[in-house]
C-alpha cells in the first residue's frame, strides 16, 4: 500500500533534482525546486514525521518568495 | 486502490510535462495539477488522522508558491 507513495516520492525527487541542476532559467529552477520539495514532503510523510512535514510545507513558499524578491530587485538594478 | 493509482499516474505525468515544457508560463498549470495529485495521494494512502493537517498545509503552501512565481513572472514580462 505504501509502496506506491515511495515510488512517487523517488520519481518526483529525482526528476526535480536533476532538472534543477540542468535547467538554465532562474524561474524554471524555482519551479523544478517545487517538484523536489513535493518529493521530500512525501518522503517525510512516509516515514511518519507528520509535524516536520507540516513545518516544511509551510516554510517552503517563504524561501521561494524571498528568492523572487531578490530576482525582482536584480532586474530593477540592471535597469 | 484504483483511485490512488490514478492520482499517482497524474502526478508523474504532470511532473514530466512540467519539466520538459519549454515555455515557463505553460509549466505553471502542470505544477498546480501535480500539487492537486500529490495532495490526493497523501490523503488517500496514509492511514494516520493527522495526515489531513499535512495535506492542508502542503496544499496551501504549494498553491502560494506557484502563484507567487506566476505573478512575479507576469509582472516582469509586463515591464
Amino acid at each position: 500500500m505504501t509502496d506506491l507513495i515511495i515510488i512517487l516520492a523517488i520519481v518526483l525527487s529525482l526528476l526535480g533534482g536533476f532538472s534543477t541542476v540542468f535547467v538554465r532559467s532562474s524561474f524554471d529552477k524555482l519551479i523544478c525546486l517545487g517538484i523536489l520539495t513535493s518529493g521530500a514532503v512525501l518522503f517525510l510523510v512516509n516515514k511518519g514525521y507528520l509535524d516536520v512535514a507540516i513545518c516544511v510545507s509551510l516554510l517552503m513558499p517563504i524561501g521561494t518568495i524571498f528568492i523572487l524578491l531578490l530576482l525582482g530587485k536584480k532586474r530593477e538594478e540592471t535597469k | 486502490m484504483i483511485v490512488e493509482g490514478i492520482c499517482i499516474v497524474i502526478a508523474i505525468y504532470c511532473a514530466l510535462r512540467a519539466v520538459f515544457e519549454r515555455n515557463t508560463l505553460k509549466k505553471l498549470p502542470f505544477i498546480n495539477a501535480m500539487n492537486f495529485a500529490v495532495t490526493g495521494t497523501l490523503v488517500l494512502l496514509m492511514p494516520h488522522p493527522i495526515t489531513i493537517g499535512v495535506a492542508l498545509a502542503y496544499f496551501v503552501g504549494s498553491t502560494l508558491e506557484s502563484n507567487a512565481i506566476a505573478s512575479t513572472f507576469a509582472s516582469r514580462e509586463n515591464q
